[in-house]
C-alpha cells in the first residue's frame, strides 16, 4: 500500500506542477541551521534568471585547487575542563596537462585549551607537552558539551587560516592563475584584490540569499543552467558575485542534488566570465567524485586534494 | 655493464589483505617507469638488510569504486565524458623474493624503498657472486638480464650445468619461434669458450634430427650490431666452432649420404656412419618390437651374442663360422636349416626350437633392410671416434633422412657406447654433452616403455655422475617424461604455447609471466637454474654459426646421382686433384659392394693419397669368367595338340 501512495502522491505533484524527489526516508530532524538567510543584490540582470551556458566545454589549462582538512580528539579533561588536539592541512594541487601534482602542503598539530580556567602547574605541565597551546576562551561557567564545541571552532578557524596562507603564497606567485577553492571564499578577504581568477564552490546551501520567485528559480534551475550574477551581502566579509548552478538534473533526486553556487571577486570581468566558467564546470562533471557521498556537487580535483590530504595526515590520532 | 641503475623507483606497501610476507611482497610506482615483468629490484632496509626480488605481476586501478560510475560521469557514451582530470591511478607490482642479504633469519620483505637493480645486485640475486668471480670462477653466460637501461650478464653455474652437483639442460618452446635449437649452439658456445681448463675438458654429440639444423656448426652466421655487442658483453668471442665432426649415413643406394650437408664444398667433411651386425646385435631391443621378443627369442639372441659373434663357431656338421657380418650369419642360419634337415631333426636345434631361430633370422636379416644405408650385410664399419674424443669438438650425426627405427638404434647405441667410455674414463674428454631435439618423441611421458626412453631415464638419473649431461629440446614439456625432465637443474623456456601453459606444470607461474612467455620474442629466454629461486627473463644473441635453412641456401645440397657418380664425388671430395677418369678407370668391372667397401675404408682413414688408397683397398683386379655356354640338358618339350596354340 505504502508504494501506490507514494505513486499516487508523485502523480498528484506533477499534476499540480510540483517535483517528485527522491523519497529518502529519515528519522531525526536536521540540524538547525545557524545562518538560515542573508541579502543580496542583483549584479547581472534586475532579477534572477535561468541562463542555460550551452553546455560543458574546457576548462583553462592550468587551474589550482585548494582544499583543507581538520581533526580534532578530546584528550582529557582537567577537572571539567577538555584538553583537545588538533590537527589542521591544507594543500593546492595543480592540474596540468590532466594530471594533478601537489604545489603546496601546511599542515599542524596543536592543543587546545581554556587556559584561563587552569592553575600555573597545570598550564606549564600542558605547555611542556610539545605542541603549540591555543587559548581557547570559555564562559565561566563549565559546559562539557559547549567547551568542546568551542574548543572545535579554533580548530576550524586554524584550518582557515592555514588555507588562507596556502592561498595567498599561491596567489603572490601566479596572480592571474585560475584557483578553485572548496568552500566560500569570501573569508579571503584582501587576498580577492590580487585575485580576480579566484573561484569558490559551496556545496551546501543552508543560508539563503534569496527569495521568493528568485529563490525558487535558482533552487529549481535545470541541469546545466545557472542563475544571473548577484552579490552576496558582504557584512564584515570581503564582497563577492555569485551565482547558482545546476551540474545535475535533480528531478526523482532532492532539491539540492547538483546544486553548487558559485563564489568569484566583486569584479567586472567575474560577470562577464559568468557563463565560459559554468561551463568549464560543467566539464568538470567527468571523472565523477564517486567515492564520495557528495559526488554530485563535489568537483573530482577538490576530491583528490581531500584524499591527498587525508594520506598525509595517515593515522593521525 | 652498459649503464648502472639503483635509483629509487617505488615502494613496499603492505596492507591486512595484501601483506609483505617473506617471500613475496607488493611495491607501487611511477605510472611512468622502468619496472616490468620480470626486472629485478632490490628493497634496502638501512645498512644491514637487502631483499632482492623480481617482479612476477602487475596491476593497475584507479579510485573509480564501480563502472557504472564512469557510465554515469560519461552520460552513456563512451566516446564523450573523459574529463579534464585523469583519475588517479596506481601501478602495483608483485615481486617475488631472490635473495635476502644477510640470509638469516628470514624475515618479511621491510617495506622500504624499491630500486632497480645494477649490475652487482643482478649478481647477488641469482648468487651468481658465489662463481663469477673470485679465485676459481666457473660461471658460463647465458645471456644478458635487460631492465631500466641495464645490461646484465647473466652465467650458469658449471657445476650445476655440467655436473657433478646437478647436471642438464631442458629447453621447451613452440617450432619456430622459440628460437631452441639456436639458444642450445649459443650456449655450447659459450661453454666451449668460458669453461675454465681446470674443470675438465668438453665435447658435444648434437643429434641432427630435423632437416639441416645443426649441419653448419662451422660456418659463420651472419650476426648484427647488436648481436656483437650482445657477445662483448657476455664475453665471448662470435665464432662458428672450429672443431666440427659429421656423420651421416648413406641411404640405401650405400654411395650417396643421407645428409642435406651435401654440397660438394662441405660434403668431404662428412664421414659416413656405417655399422655391422657387431654393433647391432647389442640393440636388438631398440630393432624388435616386444611382440617378437618373447622368451625364447631372447634367449637365443643371447646365445647368438655370447657363442657365436666374432668367435670361430663349429656345428654339429663339421662346420666352422666366424660371424662377423649380416651376410656371415645368414650362412650360419643355412647351414643350420641344411643341417637339421639333413639329419631328419627339424624341431631343435641346441636346446632351440627351430620355429624360434627363424623368427630371430627373420627378424635380424630384416634389419640390414630396414636400416639399409646404416647397417652394412658385409660387416664394414665406419664410426664415431669413441676413446679419441678432442677437447671442445662437436660431432654431429645427422640422423634426420632416417626413419624412426634407424633413428633410435643410432641413438641408443651412440649414446650407451658415450656412457661405457666414460664410465671406463676413456673417452677422451671428462664431460660431453649431449644434444637431442623432440625429446617428446624419444621420452614421451606416456606410451610404451622403449629401450630408448629407459636409456635417457638413466642419463638424466646418473649421466651426472659420469659427465655425460643432456640437453634436450623439446615443443611441449608436459609430453615428456616428468623424471627426464625434472632431473633437468637448467630449464629454459623459450616462447611458449598457451595450452601448454595451462597444463599442471606451470602452475607456479604467475598470469603475467605465462603472458610473457606466450609472447616472448625470438631471442629470449626464461631461466630456471638451482643458484635462481625465481626464473629469470634474459636475451640471448644469435648463435656464431649458420643457421640450418640460410646454410641450405650458401650450399645448396648436392642431388643423388648415379653410383660411378657418386664414388667420384666422394673421393674428389677428398682430394680435388682426383679426376673423374681415374676414378671411372679404378672401379671398371668391380663389385659395386667391393667398391663401397673401398671407398668406405678410404672415407675413414682419410688418407694423403685417397686415390692410391682407395685403389688399394680395392685389390688387384680380378677377371671374371666367362663361362661358354653350354646345351640344355633338359629335352625340348614335346609339342603338344593344342587348337588355341599361337
Amino acid at each position: 500500500m505504502t508504494g501506490s501512495v507514494r505513486h499516487r502522491l508523485a502523480d498528484a505533484l506533477r499534476h499540480v506542477g510540483g517535483t517528485v524527489g527522491a523519497g529518502v526516508p529519515l528519522t531525526h530532524a536536521a540540524p538547525p541551521v545557524t545562518a538560515p538567510f542573508a541579502g543580496a543584490s542583483y549584479v547581472e540582470e534586475q532579477r534572477i534568471s535561468a541562463i542555460d551556458v550551452g553546455g560543458p566545454a574546457p576548462p583553462p589549462p592550468t587551474v589550482a585547487f585548494l582544499d583543507g582538512i581538520q581533526r580534532y580528539a578530546v584528550e582529557g579533561r582537567i577537572g571539567l575542563v577538555p584538553v583537545v588536539r588538533g590537527y589542521v592541512a591544507a594543500a593546492l594541487l595543480v592540474r596540468d596537462a590532466g594530471g594533478l601534482r601537489p604545489a603546496d602542503v601546511a599542515a599542524e598539530e596543536f592543543l587546545v585549551v581554556s587556559l584561563a580556567r587552569l592553575g600555573p602547574a597545570e598550564r606549564q605541565a600542558i605547555t611542556e607537552v610539545g605542541p603549540p597551546v591555543v587559548d581557547c576562551s570559555a564562559s565561566e561557567r563549565a559546559h562539557p558539551i559547549l567547551d568542546v564545541q568551542l574548543a572545535a571552532r579554533v580548530v576550524e578557524r586554524r584550518r582557515e587560516r592555514v588555507e588562507t596562507e596556502l592561498a595567498a603564497r599561491h596567489l603572490r606567485a601566479s596572480p592571474r592563475g585560475w584557483l578553485v577553492v572548496d568552500g566560500s571564499i569570501s573569508d579571503l578577504g584582501a587576498l580577492l584584490d590580487d585575485g580576480p581568477r579566484v573561484l569558490g564552490l559551496i556545496k551546501s546551501h543552508e543560508t539563503q540569499f534569496l527569495d521568493g520567485i528568485d529563490l525558487e528559480t535558482a533552487l529549481t534551475l535545470p541541469e546545466g543552467c545557472r542563475t544571473s550574477v548577484f552579490a552576496r551581502s558582504a557584512g564584515r566579509r570581503a564582497a563577492v558575485y555569485t551565482w547558482y548552478l545546476r551540474l545535475w538534473p535533480w528531478e526523482e533526486q532532492e532539491l539540492f542534488h547538483g546544486l553548487v553556487r558559485v563564489e568569484r571577486p566583486a569584479v567586472s570581468e567575474a560577470v562577464g566570465d559568468a557563463t565560459g566558467v559554468s561551463r568549464w564546470l560543467l566539464g568538470e562533471r567527468a571523472p565523477l567524485a564517486a567515492a564520495d557521498a557528495r559526488w554530485d556537487r563535489l568537483l573530482y580535483p577538490v576530491q583528490q586534494v581531500e584524499t591527498f590530504l587525508r594520506a598525509q595526515a595517515g593515522g593521525w590520532w | 655493464m652498459t649503464s648502472s641503475n639503483g635509483a629509487i623507483v617505488g615502494r613496499v606497501v603492505a596492507t591486512e589483505s595484501l601483506p609483505a610476507g617473506p617471500h613475496e611482497f607488493h611495491f607501487w610506482t611511477a605510472l611512468e617507469t622502468p619496472i616490468g615483468i620480470g626486472a629485478i629490484v632490490r628493497v634496502t632496509a638501512g645498512a644491514a638488510r637487502a631483499v632482492y626480488a623480481v617482479v612476477v605481476d602487475g596491476r593497475a586501478y584507479s579510485d573509480l569504486p564501480s563502472a557504472l560510475h564512469d557510465v554515469v560521469a560519461s552520460q552513456g557514451d563512451p566516446a564523450g565524458g573523459r574529463g579534464p582530470t585523469h583519475r588517479t591511478e596506481v601501478r602495483l607490482w608483485r615481486a617475488a623474493v631472490l635473495r635476502h642479504e644477510p640470509e638469516e633469519p628470514i624475515q618479511p620483505v621491510p617495506l622500504a624503498d624499491v630500486m632497480l637493480a645494477t649490475q652487482r645486485d643482478v649478481e647477488a640475486a641469482l648468487r651468481m657472486d658465489a662463481y663469477i668471480g673470485g679465485e676459481l670462477p666457473r660461471g658460463v653466460p647465458v645471456g644478458v638480464y635487460r631492465a631500466g637501461g641495464l645490461t646484465a650478464a647473466v652465467a650458469l653455474d658449471a657445476d650445476f650445468l655440467l655436473g657433478p652437483e646437478s647436471a642438464h639442460l631442458n629447453i621447451s618452446g613452440v617450432s619456430g619461434l622459440a628460437t631452441k635449437t639456436s639458444a642450445v649452439e649459443f650456449l655450447l658456445a659459450s661453454i666451449f669458450q668460458r669453461l675454465p681448463q681446470r674443470q675438465g675438458s668438453v665435447a658435444a654429440v648434437c643429434f641432427n634430427v630435423k632437416g639441416p639444423d645443426l649441419d653448419f656448426l662451422d660456418q659463420p652466421g651472419d650476426l648484427t650490431d647488436a648481436d656483437r655487442e650482445l657477445y662483448r658483453v657476455l664475453g665471448i668471442e662470435p665464432r662458428p666452432f672450429n672443431r666440427v665432426r659429421y656423420f651421416a649415413p648413406f641411404k640405401p643406394d650405400g654411395v650417396n649420404l643421407n645428409t642435406l650437408r651435401s654440397h660438394p664444398d662441405l660434403a668431404g667433411s662428412v664421414q659416413p656412419l656405417v655399422w655391422g651386425l657387431r654393433e647391432v646385435l647389442g640393440y636388438h631391443e631398440v630393432l624388435l618390437n616386444r611382440d617378437d621378443l618373447d622368451a625364447k627369442a631372447d634367449g637365443f639372441l643371447d646365445f647368438l651374442a655370447d657363442r657365436v659373434l666374432d668367435k670361430d663357431f663349429r656345428d654339429e656338421w663339421g662346420g666352422t663360422h666366424r660371424v662377423q657380418s649380416f651376410a656371415d650369419l645368414e650362412r650360419l642360419f643355412r647351414a643350420i636349416f641344411d643341417g637339421l634337415e639333413q639329419a631328419g631333426r627339424a624341431d631343435v636345434w641346441r636346446t632351440h626350437h627351430i620355429a624360434t631361430i627363424r623368427k630371430v633370422r627373420n627378424r635380424l636379416l630384416n634389419i640390414s633392410t630396414r636400416c639399409k644405408g646404416l647397417v652394412t650385410d658385409d660387416g664394414s664399419v665406419s664410426d664415431l671416434p669413441f676413446g679419441a674424443f678432442e677437447d671442445r669438438a662437436v660431432y654431429v650425426i645427422d640422423v634426420a633422412g632416417m626413419d624412426q627405427v634407424a633413428q633410435d638404434l643410432v641413438f641408443t647405441r651412440i649414446v650407451t657406447m658415450l656412457r661405457e667410455h666414460l664410465e671406463r674414463r676413456d673417452l677422451g674428454v671428462d664431460h660431453l654433452v649431449v644434444f637431442v631435439d623432440e625429446l617428446n618423441k624419444y621420452a614421451p611421458g606416456d606410451g610404451p616403455d622403449t629401450y630408448v626412453r629407459k636409456m635417457l631415464l638413466d642419463i638424466s638419473e646418473r649421466g651426472r655422475y659420469l659427465g655425460l649431461v643432456l640437453f634436450a629440446a623439446q615443443q611441449f614439456r608436459s609430453q615428456v617424461h616428468r623424471r627426464v625432465v625434472g632431473n633437468a637443474g637448467t630449464v629454459l623456456f623459450g616462447r611458449m604455447d598457451m595450452d601448454e601453459l595451462a597444463t599442471p606444470g606451470y602452475q607456479v607461474l604467475s598470469p603475467a609471466t605465462k603472458i610473457k612467455l606466450a609472447t616472448l620474442p625470438k631471442g629470449e629466454l626464461m631461466v630456471r637454474h638451482p643458484h635462481f629461486t625465481q626464473p629469470v627473463f634474459v636475451r640471448f644473441p644469435r648463435p656464431p654459426v649458420l643457421s640450418g635453412p640460410e646454410g641450405v641456401k650458401r650450399f645448396p645440397p648436392a642431388v643423388d646421382v648415379p653410383f660411378e657418380d657418386a664414388v667420384v664425388r666422394q673421393l674428389a671430395a677428398l682430394d680435388r686433384r682426383i679426376a673423374a677418369t681415374q676414378v671411372r678407370d679404378a672401379i671398371a668391372g668391380r663389385r659395386d659392394d667391393d667398391v663401397r667397401r673401398a671407398l668406405l675404408a678410404t672415407r675413414r682413414a682419410r688418407p694423403e693419397d685417397p686415390l692410391g688408397y682407395f685403389r688399394a683397398a680395392l685389390g688387384p683386379a680380378v677377371a671374371r669368367e666367362r663361362l661358354a655356354p653350354t646345351a640344355p640338358s633338359a629335352a625340348p618339350l614335346r609339342p603338344v595338340d593344342d587348337p588355341y596354340a599361337p
